[in-house]
């Protein structure tokens, strides 16, 4: 079971199926001894377990929590740290914020790069080139660099404290993106669109009803990881937004705190579960998305 | 018809990318020309009564000694975290490259922290780093060592480390594409000459993965010398208003950034360091990829595979 898994899982890399095969049996003799088990034994202790301390964390009363010695396991799970993490700050209304803001952006900004990455890559004017090399030298100048000039300027013109930055960055089209849909419709074949042009179809026509349906693995990751980045995003709606419509990585920052303002570990960290839980099953349920939008950034240089 | 027909009318093409090219020029280009006048002002943020003060912002700023302090620690911080970083990828994409048991679940699991959100991580990280309540200093205990203070000065500088190297999976899962795109003949021609398995990992797979193990140290650079969020939120949790109580050890340079601005209020000043911190990744980018030409190996001629890609 557990081999089939996997064969169906590496297809998704860019290794040739006769590679494989014949690395597979170069190695079958010399089976891996325990200390490569023993190895990845600890190395899942280092990955895996903060999340089970923040899971027993959440489950301690504060009492629990600072005993000491210390006390690994709670005496009872007390589930109302969680009941707590909703009703000390409106935790619903900054979940919504957070998929609010992370749906917009995300739709926003896959459809605009697929539009910019499909003029890339079917159309054909003076000073493409020049203008791609742009976009993958954009690549390299990091948001955070821009982002306090951004602030400044935003400022001024009246656009802090509302959603406005992130529907203009989605509308803006991200180069990373871009390069992503540049690279699969460069992949079609050119055949694709000739009837349509001999029927008379604009390319706007050719794009919506051609290109873009074709393009759903491209969207889906698209869509996946722009979520997944807006809804983990801090900087830029800690900057941006005022606490009371903020998003929710601000606030479980900034609040469950006891009357001498000191956080109360045990119920910010029921909060952090509840907020991780809906990248984690995200995660789990595309991860072969993940995967391979991960390789072709690598493997862009 | 008073224009010829063409398959690819011009227009068309400007419109298709006008989405970026609008959004380059207003949301990323107009922002830092606005930074860099701002940085020739002693604007604080809000009185509208600021002067401009010509290159005086950046004539302080290399006689500043926290912001020198800053960038060593930075530089400091990059050349430990890099190498570790990728040497660590490479490291992890080997092991799972090998025939095991329950390859798909150890992969998962090391990628998955990866893209856990820097709030959830640093949570979770103060809690296993707690001086009193934390597991690590638990299980030290165990061993008979003392209570570590892995959240202060100095120790929280290696702390940052091992919280940059826990998100090392997407690295992982770059290094196993890559080796897996390594010819198996090339390694086996190796084998049959004699060589021994870290003579072929040395000599035969190391060079052919050498530009992804370029790229990854590259973008690996670029990323740990902005680290700004995880040490902020790793020791001060209430935000960026109280960035002031970042630890000394790992007041990074952005952190010092940050402190210009909104401890200072001096936003002339920090937008001078922003505009000479891009300058430093800038050139050291250019000398990055300068060297790449002496140990890059490029099994395509890169010129006629650009054409291709060009098309």
């Amino acid at each position: 079971m557990t081999s089939t898994g996997t064969t169906t899982e590496e297809r998704a890399t860019p290794a040739a199926p006769t590679t494989r095969r014949l690395k597979d049996a170069s190695r079958s003799k010399k089976r891996p001894v325990a200390t490569i088990y023993i190895l990845i034994l600890l190395l899942c202790v280092f990955f895996v377990g903060p999340f089970v301390w923040l899971v027993l964390a959440a489950l301690k009363t504060p009492a629990e929590w600072a005993s000491l010695p210390i006390r690994i396991l709670p005496e009872d799970a007390q589930w109302n740290n969680f009941v707590a993490a909703f009703t000390d700050m409106n935790f619903i209304g900054y979940a919504g914020n957070s998929l609010f803001l992370a749906t917009t952006y995300s739709v926003l900004i896959t459809l605009s790069s697929a539009a910019v990455g499909f003029g890339f890559a079917r159309l054909r004017a003076p000073g493409k080139k020049a203008l791609f090399l742009i976009v993958l030298a954009t690549m390299m100048i990091p948001q955070i660099l821009t982002l306090l000039p951004t602030y400044i300027l935003f400022s001024r013109i009246g656009l802090v404290n509302t959603y406005w930055p992130w529907i203009l960055w989605g509308l803006a089209a991200s180069p990373y993106m871009v390069f992503l849909f540049r690279q699969f419709f460069s992949s079609l074949p050119k055949e694709l669109e000739d009837a349509a042009i001999i029927d008379g179809a604009g390319w706007f026509r050719i794009f919506a009803t051609i290109f873009l349906p074709l393009s759903r693995p491209v969207l889906i990751t698209s869509f996946l990881l722009s979520f997944t980045w807006t809804w983990g995003d801090y900087i830029a709606p800690a900057l941006l937004l005022d606490l009371d419509n903020t998003t929710l990585a601000v606030a479980i920052t900034a609040f469950y705190q006891d009357p001498n303002g000191n956080t109360i570990p045990t119920v910010q960290a029921a909060a952090a579960v509840m907020y991780i839980i809906p990248v984690l099953l995200i995660f789990f349920f595309t991860q072969r998305y993940f995967v391979r939008s991960t390789v072709s950034s690598g493997v862009k240089g | 018809m008073a224009r010829k027909w063409t398959r690819y009318p011009k227009r068309t093409f400007y419109a298709f990318v006008a989405p970026w090219a609008l959004g380059f020029l207003l949301l990323t280009a107009a922002p830092m020309v606005y930074g860099f006048l701002v940085s020739l002002t002693n604007f604080d943020g809000s009185s509208p009564r600021y002067k401009w003060v010509g290159l005086n912002n950046y004539i302080e700023l290399f006689g500043d000694p926290d912001m020198w302090a800053a960038l060593a620690r930075t530089l400091a911080f990059t050349v430990i975290v890099v190498p570790l970083t990728v040497g660590g990828s490479l490291g992890l994409a080997v092991i799972i490259n090998r025939r095991l048991r329950a390859v798909g679940l150890w992969r998962t699991v090391f990628f998955l922290p990866s893209v856990v959100p820097v709030v959830a991580m640093a949570i979770m990280w103060k809690l296993v780093f707690n001086k009193d309540s934390g597991i690590l200093n638990a299980i030290l205990g165990v061993a008979g060592i003392p209570p570590v203070a892995w959240l202060i000065d100095p120790v929280v500088f290696y702390s940052l480390i091992i919280v940059m190297l826990w998100g090392l999976g997407g690295g992982m899962i770059i290094m196993l594409a890559a080796l897996q795109g390594v010819p198996v003949e090339l390694e086996e021609a190796a084998r049959i000459d004699g060589a021994g398995r870290w003579a072929v990992f040395r000599h035969v797979t190391i060079p052919m993965i050498s530009p992804i193990l370029f790229f990854q140290i590259v973008t690996g650079v670029i990323v740990a010398l902005q680290v700004f969020v995880q040490p902020l939120l790793l020791t001060n949790s209430a935000g960026i208003s109280t960035v002031g109580g970042v630890p000394e050890s790992t007041t990074l340079y952005m952190v010092q950034v940050y402190q210009e601005f909104f401890l200072s209020n001096r936003f002339g000043y920090g937008s001078a360091m922003l505009w000479v911190f891009f300058l430093i990744i800038l050139g050291l980018t250019l000398i990055l990829l300068r060297s790449s030409r002496s140990w890059v190996y490029y099994e395509v001629d890169t010129d006629a595979e650009r054409e291709g890609a060009a098309r």
